[in-house]
C-alpha cells in the first residue's frame, strides 16, 4: 500500500515514513505544497497523508486542487492548530480524517488503513476471501484462523488484492504500489512475490489474467 | 489642602459663584457712592439756594448792623430744631435762622487765607449743633457793603443717610436677587455643559460591555479630539489581541511539529521508555496553557454574527467523516436562519468538543438542535450513549478530567467548553437524553 506524504519538516517528515515503512507501507515524500499536490495528481497512492501548514502552498490549498480535479485519494490531514476550525475548513476542502500534533505513529498507521478499506468500499475492518482473513485494522492475515507470515513485498500484494478482491488488479498498479518510488523496478519480480505467495495460501486463490493482472478469489470456482 | 475641588462642576461653579459675588460687591459699593454723591448733590443744592436767597435778602445799615428784608424761609428752614439751620456772621455780629430758636451750631472755619471769588461756589465743612447732633454746613462769604459777611446754611445728617438708605434698600434688594438668578444660570449651564461627558462615559460603556464596537454619534468639539484617540486606542487593542491570537496560533504550530517528531522517536525500538510519558505531558501541558491563552484573549469588544445552522452543518459533515466506521445517524434540528453573537472559532470549539464527545459515546444518534429564546439561543447536542450519572456529570466539569483515558482527546474538551460559555453569559447543563444518553444544553447570545 502506497502513502502520500507531504510534510515541509524534514524531521517529522524522516520520522514519520520510517514509522510508515515499518508497518509495510510504501511511502512517497514531498517537501512542499508544489510538489504534494503534482504528486497526488499524477502518482497512484492509496492514501495521502498531508500537512495542513505547509510553506508557499498551503495543505488546504492542496487538498482543494486535489478535489476540484477530480482526485478521490483518501487524505488524513495533520495540523498543529488544536481548534476545531481549522479541522473543520480540513474536512469542508475535502479531507477524509484529521490529526493533532503530536499523534502516536499507531494512530497514524490505524487511521491509514481504516481510510484505505473504506475506500475500498469494506465497511467493517475484518475482509474475509475464503480461507484467508484480513484484519485492516491492525493489517494482519491470516489463513485457515492460523497467523500468516509475510514479507514486506507480499504483505504489500496481498493486502492490495485482498482490497480488491474477485477484481483483477493491473500490474502496473500492483507494481506502483509494492516498491517505493525510488527503487529499482523489476518487472519480473512481481512474479516471484505471487510464486512466493501462492506457495504459502495457495495456487488457487489467485488467479493470472493473461496480460492483465492478478486476481483474489475464494478459489471454489 | 486642595485649593480646587476635585470635580470640574466643582471648580466651575466656586469659580462662577466668586466671581459674582466680587462683581456684586463692587456694584454694590459703586452703586453707593453714586447714589451718595446724587443725595449729597440734592442736598447741598439747597443749602446753596438758602445761601443766596438769605444773601439777597441781607441789608446793612450805615452803622453796619445787620437785618434782613423779608426773607425766605420756607421748609424745612421754618421749622424749629428740624435741623435745617443758617446763619449770617460778621465782624459786628450775627443772624440766626428761626429754626435755630436759641440755640447755635457750630462749624470748623474755612482754612486761612481762603478768599472767596465771584465765581466760587459754596464750600463744605462739618458742624455740630448744640445738642451735639451732626451737620451738613455749606458756607460762602460775600463782600457787601465792604464788608466781609459770611453765610454758613446747615442740614442735619439724617437729610442725607434717610433718603440713601431708602434707595440703596431696593438696589441691594435687587443685586442679591440678580446674584442668585446667576448662579443658578451658572448651575444650569455647568450641568448643560458637563452633560456631553456623561453622554461619553456612558457611550464608553457600552463599548466596554460590547454592545458596540467604538464611540460614535455627534459629540461636543472639545470632546472629538478624545473620542479620536480613545477610537484609535480600541483600534490598537483589537490589533494586539489579533496579534496575541496569532503568536498563540504560531507558538502550537512552531512547538508541536518537532514534538511530534520527538513523539514517533520514542515509540521506535531502543528510545528510553521514560521519555514517552514526558512527551505525553508537554503535549498536555501545551494543549492546556494554549486553551487558556485563547480565553484570555476573548471577551474583546468585537461582537460577530455567525450561522449557526451554516457552522453545524459543516461540523456534522466533519463528524460524519470522524466517525465514518460507527455510520453514525446525526439529526440537524437547527433553524436555517438562526444566527449567535459569538467569535466563529468559539462556537467552532464548542459544537466541536460537545460533537466530538456526543460521536464518541453515541451508538447510532446524535442530534444537534437549537431555537431561539428571546435574546438568547439555547442548543442541545444528544446522543443515545451510555450517558452519565450525575456524579460523573460533576466530575467531568473539572479542569483536566479526562472521561475516558483510553479514548482519544484530552478531556480538556468540556471544562473550555464550559468556560467558553460562560463567557458569552451561560451556563452549560448536562443531563439525560431523551435518545438515552448525555444531553449538553447551553445558550449563546442571539445576533442581533
Amino acid at each position: 500500500m502506497k502513502i502520500l506524504l507531504v510534510e515541509d519538516d524534514q524531521l517529522l517528515a524522516e520520522a514519520t515514513s520510517r514509522a510508515l515503512r515499518a508497518e509495510n507501507f510504501v511511502v512517497d515524500h514531498a517537501a512542499n505544497g508544489e510538489d504534494g499536490q503534482h504528486l497526488g495528481e499524477t502518482g497512484t497512492y492509496d492514501a495521502a497523508v498531508l500537512d495542513l501548514g505547509l510553506p508557499k502552498v498551503s495543505g488546504i490549498a492542496v487538498l482543494r486542487a486535489w478535489r476540484a480535479g477530480q482526485c478521490k485519494l483518501p487524505v488524513l490531514i495533520l495540523t498543529a492548530r488544536d481548534g476545531w476550525s481549522e479541522k473543520v475548513e480540513g474536512f469542508k476542502a475535502g479531507a477524509d480524517d484529521y490529526l493533532v500534533k503530536p499523534f502516536r505513529m499507531e494512530e497514524v498507521v490505524m487511521r491509514l488503513r481504516a481510510l484505505i478499506r473504506r475506500a475500498a468500499g469494506h465497511a467493517a475492518p475484518l475482509i474475509n476471501c475464503g480461507p484467508i482473513a484480513y484484519d485492516a485494522q491492525v493489517g494482519a492475515f491470516t489463513l485457515n484462523g492460523l497467523p500468516l507470515k509475510l514479507t514486506a513485498l507480499e504483505w504489500r500484494v496481498l493486502s492490495c488484492l485482498m482490497l480488491r478482491k474477485d477484481h483483477i488488479v493491473p500490474r502496473r498498479d500492483l507494481l506502483e504500489r509494492v516498491y517505493d518510488g525510488d527503487a529499482e523496478v523489476d518487472s519480473n519480480s512481481l512474479e516471484v512475490i505471487v510464486a512466493r505467495l501462492r506457495r504459502k495460501i495457495g495456487h488457487d486463490l489467485i488467479e493470472t489474467a493473461r496480460g492483465l493482472g492478478y486476481r483474489l478469489t475464494t478459489g471454489s470456482s | 489642602m486642595r485649593a480646587m475641588p476635585r470635580s470640574l462642576s466643582g471648580r466651575l461653579l466656586s469659580v462662577a459663584i466668586a466671581l459674582i459675588v466680587i462683581a456684586m460687591l463692587a456694584a454694590s459699593v459703586a452703586i453707593y457712592f453714586a447714589l451718595h454723591r446724587f443725595v449729597q448733590g440734592q442736598v447741598d443744592g439747597r443749602l446753596d439756594g438758602q445761601i443766596f436767597s438769605v444773601r439777597d435778602a441781607l441789608r446793612v445799615a450805615a452803622d453796619g448792623r445787620l437785618s434782613l428784608d423779608p426773607v425766605a424761609n420756607g421748609p424745612p428752614f421754618d421749622r424749629p430744631r428740624g435741623g435745617w439751620y443758617w446763619k449770617v456772621v460778621t465782624a459786628l455780629g450775627a443772624l440766626r435762622s428761626p429754626s435755630l430758636g436759641t440755640k447755635d451750631f457750630e462749624f470748623k472755619e474755612p482754612p486761612p487765607g481762603w478768599q472767596p471769588g465771584p465765581e466760587r461756589r459754596p464750600e463744605t465743612a462739618d458742624g455740630i449743633g448744640s445738642d451735639g447732633e451732626p451737620l451738613r454746613v455749606r458756607l460762602q462769604r460775600f463782600e457787601i457793603e465792604r464788608q466781609s459777611v459770611l453765610i454758613a446754611s446747615a442740614a442735619p445728617l439724617h437729610a442725607l443717610w434717610g433718603p440713601l438708605r431708602e434707595a440703596l434698600w431696593p438696589v441691594a434688594l435687587t443685586l442679591v436677587v440678580l446674584a442668585f438668578a446667576l448662579i443658578g444660570g451658572v448651575v444650569l449651564q455647568v450641568q448643560l455643559g458637563l452633560r456631553p461627558l456623561a453622554r461619553l462615559t456612558e457611550e464608553l460603556h457600552r463599548v466596554r460591555t460590547g454592545k458596540v464596537e467604538r464611540i460614535k454619534g455627534p459629540q461636543p468639539t472639545e470632546v472629538m479630539p478624545l473620542v479620536a484617540e480613545l477610537n484609535t486606542l480600541l483600534d490598537q487593542n483589537e490589533a494586539n489581541l489579533e496579534r496575541a491570537r496569532r503568536h498563540v496560533a504560531n507558538l502550537a504550530h512552531g512547538l508541536k511539529t518537532p514534538l511530534a517528531t520527538l513523539a514517533i522517536v520514542t515509540e521506535e525500538t531502543g528510545s528510553d521508555p521514560r521519555l514517552k510519558p514526558l512527551v505525553t505531558m508537554m503535549d498536555r501541558r501545551i494543549r492546556h496553557h494554549l486553551s487558556r491563552a485563547r480565553l484570555a484573549a476573548l471577551g474583546g469588544p468585537e461582537r460577530t454574527r455567525t450561522s449557526l445552522a451554516q457552522r453545524a452543518a459543516d461540523h456534522i459533515e466533519a463528524f460524519g467523516k470522524i466517525y465514518a466506521d460507527k455510520r453514525l445517524v446525526f439529526k440537524n434540528g437547527v433553524a436555517s436562519d438562526l444566527a449567535v453573537a459569538c467569535d466563529a472559532q468559539d462556537l467552532d470549539e464548542l459544537l466541536g468538543n460537545l460533537l466530538d464527545n456526543a460521536c464518541k459515546w453515541a451508538g447510532k444518534h446524535v442530534c444537534v438542535m437549537a431555537s431561539a429564546s428571546g435574546s438568547r439561543v439555547r442548543i442541545t447536542i444528544e446522543d443515545d450513549g451510555p450517558g452519565l450519572s450525575d456524579q460523573r456529570a460533576a466530575e467531568m466539569m473539572q479542569p483536566g478530567h479526562r472521561i475516558d483515558e483510553s479514548a482519544h482527546g484530552y478531556g480538556f474538551g468540556l471544562p473550555i467548553t464550559r468556560e467558553l460559555v460562560e463567557l458569552y453569559g451561560g451556563t452549560i447543563m448536562l443531563a439525560r437524553s431523551d435518545l438515552g444518553g448525555l444531553r449538553v444544553a447551553f445558550s449563546l447570545p442571539a445576533a442581533l
